[in-house]
């Protein structure tokens, strides 16, 4: 079922929409406008997702992620605006206490399936399908608050899938794990949109972007300033710096700064590190990469290793982040 | 969702809150405990009192045991009832689930009414307990043609609560505490009610304020019913008395928590502890 919502006087609304080139969208938010007080934490937000696309959606403390994600889930009313979301929507909390700790797993997805609308049996039943979809089949009989921080992540995801939904909301689900416990989830969440659901991925971990997300909208104090693909964000950063660990093929000993610079060439900025052999070269163009290492390796340098030193995404972040500021 | 619709939610309600109490079986224990514990103090300050000072209910007179036991089961009723109430959406800030509750297909108020819907049934429990305990050690003598009125003086009572607690209840949801406010405020009620003692003690001028106190009235029909035997037609007069203010607590009780829920939720501080 589509209906029109129209943004009533003085007060934002929640509902579905039936643009031609809006309906192919779960999620869309038009000039949202939220203020607390003198405050204004979202200042006329614009964001439309498709279903089975996965939306990160970056920006620093305060930024207005959260309060984004909170007038999506409909906690919150906006002051200005309208919020549509087609189908079912499960939320995925960024807090660490959002279930009842003393129950089990298991009782604890009963209950908010039951909340759902389902009744016990169902509930049961449903209840045991996502937590052996997240991979908490073992431990069903289990208190939450004895789960790791890890299994009350997949918990809060299990949660989410009760409803088999059609939009989710997910807010900072692995800020605080550890890198294989991130990877369980994203894989989780990666499956949910590939079966159609539309994503929105709050997150503060700028380098889990580039091979997860569809797209990403950058907000900062409120207001989206950036909206594109992971690749077009990195294209945003400034020429990428790389680490290189340099040894001199004769002598077998790590080479002088300004013999790697001679050897390097005009083309390439050359750095030294505080690790003797280590040196951070930022080459000029696209292809100085390539030139710099040729040169030195026909210098009679050899090149032992080469990585990127700080992330394009991470980069490109920071100076969307600090331009706009 | 209507309605008839969310009345299945309250049986997961009960099941969760029956499931956290199993959790705490220290806890509950020493709640049953604490029963039983209250009835012997009672026994001994019942020692204390000259049987010629407590009043006359329809022509009997009453024994300590019997005129307290009615006053302490209903004070009891009236704290965990408010208690209850003005916890229930509290309770869920505080374990951070309010949010993850307020996403389902939930109303607020059968959020909050879930909550307290196991309490409100685990009350009669406990106090029923009170009461077999006292009626094994004390022997104690209630009229049984008096327990039907009594029994639908206090469902009467009930609604009166019912919106005291919804305003103290928007008014912990707006400022986050109350907890204490509802403890103090049900003891000097309680004093001033004569649970504990007769009215007739205290001084004249506060004595005469219980024709305006709800729980006096009540308190005083219930002894009426249980220990003088009185019937219908002797409950008639209070149950008029307390329609209207029920009619009124519960209206004021629904405004004041809707509007607090209302700035709650436009602050966007509605899940927030």
């Amino acid at each position: 079922m589509h209906g029109r919502l129209d943004a009533p006087e003085g007060g934002g609304g929640v509902g579905r929409c039936s643009h031609m080139d809006e309906a192919r969208r779960s999620v869309l938010a038009r000039d949202v406008v939220c203020r607390f007080g003198d405050k204004t934490a979202l200042d006329g937000i614009d964001l439309a997702i498709a279903p089975g696309e996965i939306r990160a959606l970056l920006g620093p403390n305060g930024a207005g992620k959260t309060t984004l994600i909170r007038v999506l889930c409909g906690l919150m009313k906006p002051q200005e605006g309208t919020v549509f979301t087609s189908g079912r929507v499960g939320f995925v909390p960024s807090g660490d206490r959002s279930f009842y700790m003393r129950i089990s797993a298991l009782e604890n997805l009963i209950f908010f399936a039951r909340l759902h609308g389902l009744r016990l049996r169902q509930a049961r039943i449903r209840a045991r399908e996502v937590l052996a979809a997240v991979g908490l089949a073992d431990v069903t009989s289990r208190p939450v608050g004895r789960c790791s921080h890890g299994m009350q992540k997949r918990l809060s995801v299990a949660r989410a899938l009760l409803v088999s939904p059609e939009v989710l909301l997910v807010d900072e689900a692995t800020h605080d794990l550890d890198p294989e416990g991130a990877r369980r989830i994203r894989a989780l969440i990666r499956g949910l949109a590939d079966e159609g659901a539309a994503v929105l991925w709050t997150t503060q971990r700028v380098d889990e972007v580039p091979d997860f997300a569809d797209s990403v909208t950058l907000l900062l104090q409120g207001a989206v300033v950036f909206t594109g693909s992971p690749a077009q964000l990195a294209a945003r950063a400034p020429s990428a710096r790389y680490l290189i660990q340099v040894r001199s093929r004769d002598r077998g000993n790590a080479p002088s700064l300004p013999a790697v610079q001679l050897a390097a060439g005009p083309g390439t900025a050359i750095m030294a590190t505080n690790d003797p052999g280590y040196f951070v070269l930022a080459p000029r163009d696209p292809d100085g990469l390539g030139v710099a290492v040729a040169r030195l390796v026909g210098a009679g340098l050899d090149v032992l290793a080469c990585r990127q030193a700080q992330s394009e995404m991470e980069e490109a972040f920071l100076v969307l982040t600090r331009a706009a500021a | 969702m209507s309605v008839i619709g969310e009345a299945p939610k309250l049986a997961a309600f009960v099941r969760r809150d029956f499931r956290i109490l199993l959790s705490y079986r220290v806890g509950a224990l020493g709640g049953l405990l604490g029963i039983i514990a209250q009835v012997v103090a009672l026994s001994f300050l019942g020692k204390l009192v000259d049987p010629s000072r407590l009043p006359v209910f329809d022509g009997t007179r009453a024994t300590y045991v019997e005129f307290v036991v009615i006053g302490v089961c209903l004070n009891m009723a009236v704290l965990l009832l408010l208690h209850e109430l003005s916890r229930a959406i509290r309770n869920e800030q505080l374990t951070g689930t309010l949010e993850s509750l307020l996403v389902t297909p939930t109303r607020i108020g059968t959020v909050q009414f879930g909550s307290s819907l196991f309490n409100l049934l685990y009350v009669p429990l406990r106090l029923s307990l009170f009461l077999a305990v006292i009626a094994i050690v004390f022997g104690l003598d209630l009229h049984v043609g008096g327990i039907l009125p009594a029994a639908v003086l206090t469902l009467e009572f009930l609604p009166l609560l019912w919106g005291i607690g919804l305003i103290v209840a928007g008014a912990v949801l707006r400022f986050r505490r109350g907890a204490g406010t509802i403890g103090a405020g049900v003891a000097v009620v309680g004093i001033g009610s004569g649970v504990f003692f007769p009215l007739s003690v205290l001084p004249g001028w506060l004595a005469r304020l219980d024709a305006y106190n709800p729980l006096a009235i009540v308190l005083n029909a219930l002894r009426d019913a249980l220990i003088g035997g009185a019937g219908w037609r002797a409950l008639a007069t209070p149950m008029l008395e307390l329609l209207p203010l029920a009619v009124a607590s519960v209206a004021a009780g629904i405004l004041a928590f809707w509007l607090c829920l209302r700035h709650e939720r436009r602050a966007g501080t509605l899940g927030l502890y």
